[in-house]
């Protein structure tokens, strides 16, 4: 068994992979401890602590830490796994990929800097200003590098379709990232800097950006994930290998096209509106091709969700993944739009996204990954058991109270009395909302306190890996 | 054991990747594939219907019309928009309010109570517009903010509490100054603790009897305080300076002083610096003429009206 594990280890490079998981973990825990934080500072505001911890400055951190600490992370520490196991290659460029993590971690912690001292360039989940900005250019062209390298000086006839979608995510993070940050900065020793674009086409631009980086970012790249973690951990084949390239396509060049629907009923023309609200309407399907893919992959083996809560993971991910990308379509139409676009509904949504799909997948994931990569078992299945229904529950409190808040609040802003009337002001619409953040906050307490038992679970992984390793050499010496 | 794997699962591409790493070949799911045409199908009758692809310089109108009654009142019709859509809801809205609104501007103020429909428009639209207007600064409920915005429900009023200096005040703005040392720089640290015991002595604070006479000399002598406030402290209304004889206090910390040496140092710190920051916008020009006469019956109403 040893003598296996160091033949792995010499085969692949482990040593990176390794890193990004710990500090996937890292992040998950600062990054929704973070978000448990703004979410009280909502209802209770006098958590917000002037100029340089109130919610308008930390809710960039909480975004910025889960989705590029966290979610960042864990994509590059699996596709890393991913494309040197499914090529049988060594990844290629050892230097360039070390460069990627400290390169990575650098941007993380000085972006969540920047955001305290105020400094933002006010676009969401773009919020780094131009040094920043140069820098993540600098370390994703390295990461494509590492990425296309490894797939090129591959040791397998075809590329398994989890690379594809690795690839299609690496590819449109850099298109975007490089549209939206066009910039121009005041001096070149400031941070601050101006959008090139103005007005309804910056918002557009902006949009373009951040539908799809939760298109290729939040949904290609972690699909690429469940392609690989799923049919291993069900010991199943995919279930059709038809359906995963009709759907890459399909989401692929559907995507791109559904940014609008976040700006309904502004100033950006109804004939883009249509677009935005038509496309994401015929994205539906090509989303759930992954879903369906993913979840009769099990087909013929249900009895693991009984026994595997690893399995079990997968699989409610999956499920969340399905229930949000129906919804997303439902939001996107002008109708409904009207009614739950800039209110808790679309906050709801968002985290049905992230914590049911994103961050259930990735966990699954990771236990999956983290006892071969310290060649021992994992530590407790019991605590895995533990954080799932943890986290199942924390998330259905936290959708829940934004659902029922989000429909209160387009509800209450849109009632005219007898008279003409507006019926409600802001404030009472606020008032009204108020247990409801308590309760989405506590919602996120519960999900963060499933995350610190993984964070044990997985710290006394790896500390028991690394003592079996320490331990028999002696003998062999 | 990977022979095994391989020959377990029939009907695969035949592709194995990291030992085990299979695909089955199945078809697309029917039902898949037809609801994605459907949907296909959806959106090319909503770009028949509604403004779609661009063309030229402008874009296909589509199908549908809507008519709406624009800000002049004209009818129009127009290919189907949001813009048009909105203007619909807002101008039903609008012609709804528009008779009680009508009746507010041609009733005097003292007539308008006396109708108890158009009372309940003005409880109903005054509400929501005091507080996403005016709330802010005074409160939801109007109780205002000690250093910050005056109390409206009690009776004392900075500028008049009628309902014609309310309208003058939420139309035009108010801005009040007073000079630091009531302008006299000349004024010693001693003389200014006089004034302090005479200005709260005024309220029936029980206080240094030879100060508050020395006190009273300098406010209606070389401090010129009268001038403002008027030889009896009760101050005026035409230029909104503070009544001194009330224990209603806005600035001076009086309030949340514990003993007589706290008030008597919360009064000198607005003396010595005077005052430029009792500042209410004009709302003229941001909220409509009805609307602001509407919200002067409304304060009026909230218990302080005179």
């Amino acid at each position: 068994m040893a003598a296996v594990g160091t033949a792995t280890i010499e085969q692949y490079n482990y040593d990176i992979v390794r890193k990004f998981s710990i500090m996937a973990l890292f992040w998950a825990v600062i990054g929704m401890a973070m978000g448990v934080f703004i979410a009280s500072q909502l209802a209770w505001p006098f958590l917000n602590m002037d100029p340089w911890f109130t919610f308008g400055r930390l809710r960039p951190i909480h975004t910025g830490g889960v989705i590029f600490g966290f979610g960042g992370c864990a994509l590059f520490a699996t596709s890393y796994y991913v494309v040197q196991r499914t090529c049988q290659t060594r990844l290629f460029a050892d230097g360039l990929a070390s460069f990627t993590f400290w390169g990575w971690q650098l941007i993380i912690v000085l972006a969540a800097s920047s955001y305290v001292l105020g400094y933002s360039q006010g676009k969401e989940y773009a919020e780094m200003e131009w040094p920043i900005d140069l820098l993540i250019t600098v370390v994703w062209v390295a990461y494509i590098a590492v990425f296309v390298g490894t797939v090129m000086k591959r040791k397998q006839p075809h590329i398994y379709v989890a690379n594809w979608f690795y690839i299609v995510f690496l590819l449109a993070v850099a298109l975007l990232h490089l549209g939206n940050g066009l910039a121009v900065p005041v001096s070149l020793t400031t941070m601050k800097s101006y959008p090139l674009f103005s007005g309804a086409q910056d918002a557009m631009i902006q949009w373009w950006y951040g539908h799809n980086a939760v298109g290729f970012f939040l949904t290609a790249a972690f699909l690429g994930m469940m392609y690989y973690y799923v049919p291993k951990q069900a010991g199943r084949p995919i279930y059709s290998y038809r359906l995963s390239i009709v759907h890459f396509w399909a989401l692929s060049f559907m995507y791109m096209w559904a940014g609008p629907h976040h700006l309904h009923w502004t100033a950006l023309p109804d004939w883009v509106s249509t677009m935005g609200a038509t496309f994401s309407i015929m994205l539906l399907l090509p989303s759930w091709g992954g879903m369906i893919n993913g979840i009769m992959t099990l087909s013929g083996a249900w009895d693991k969700l009984r026994t595997d809560p690893i399995m079990r993971f997968m699989i409610v991910a999956l499920s969340f993944y399905g229930m949000s990308t129906f919804e997303g379509p439902m939001m996107s139409l002008k109708d409904v739009n009207a009614l739950s676009h800039y209110t808790d509904w679309t906050v709801g949504h968002v985290h049905s996204g992230a914590l049911g799909w994103v961050a259930m997948i990735s966990f699954g994931a990771l236990y999956h990954m983290i006892p071969r990569l310290w060649d021992t078992k994992l530590y407790s299945t019991k605590l895995v058991t533990v954080h799932f229904w943890l986290a199942t529950i924390g998330i259905l409190l936290y959708i829940t109270a934004m659902w029922i808040s989000g429909i209160m609040q387009g509800l209450m802003w849109r009632a005219f009395d007898d008279f003409g009337n507006l019926q409600y002001s802001f404030a009472e619409t606020v008032a009204a909302m108020h247990p409801f953040y308590v309760m989405r906050a506590l919602g996120g307490l519960v999900f963060v306190s499933g995350m610190l038992v993984m964070a044990y679970n997985c710290w006394m992984t790896i500390s028991q890996g690394k003592a079996a390793e320490a331990g028999p050499a002696p003998v062999a010496a | 054991m990977s022979h095994a794997t391989e020959s377990k699962f029939q009907n695969t591409t035949g592709h194995v990747w990291d030992d085990d790493l299979q695909e089955y070949n199945n078809p697309l799911p029917a039902w898949w594939l037809w609801t994605f045409y459907a949907t296909i199908i959806f959106a090319l009758i909503y770009w028949f219907m509604y403004p779609s692809w661009p063309v030229g310089k402008g874009f296909l109108t589509g199908t549908n019309t809507i008519e709406y009654v624009n800000d002049k009142g004209e009818k129009k019709v127009s290919h189907w928009n949001t813009r048009a859509l909105l203007m619909q809801d807002m101008n039903e809205a609008a012609a709804k309010q528009k008779p009680y609104f009508d009746k507010v501007a041609a009733t005097p103020f003292d007539k308008i109570n006396a109708d108890p429909e158009l009372k309940g428009f003005i409880v109903s639209a005054g509400k929501v517009l005091f507080q996403d207007n005016c709330a802010a600064c005074h409160q939801s409920g109007g109780q205002g903010k000690f250093g910050f915005a005056p109390n409206l429900t009690d009776d004392d009023w900075l500028y008049g509490g009628s309902y014609d200096k309310i309208q003058e005040t939420i139309t035009n703005g108010r801005h009040g100054i007073m000079p630091a040392k009531g302008g006299n720089a000349s004024l010693t640290d001693a003389q200014v603790t006089a004034l302090a015991n005479y200005v709260l002595s005024l309220s029936g604070e029980q206080m240094d009897a030879a100060k508050v006479q020395q006190g009273d000399e300098l406010f209606h002598g070389a401090g010129a305080c009268f001038g403002c406030h008027g030889a009896d402290g009760k101050g005026n209304q035409a230029i909104g300076s503070a009544n001194l004889t009330d224990k209603i206090w806005l600035w001076a910390n009086v309030p949340g002083a514990k003993t007589a040496d706290e008030k008597v140092a919360a009064v000198k710190a607005v003396i010595n610096s005077g005052l430029n920051k009792g500042v209410m916008p004009a709302w003229k020009g941001r909220l409509s003429d009805e609307q602001i006469k509407l919200l002067a019956v409304y304060v009026h109403e909230l218990g302080g009206g005179k």
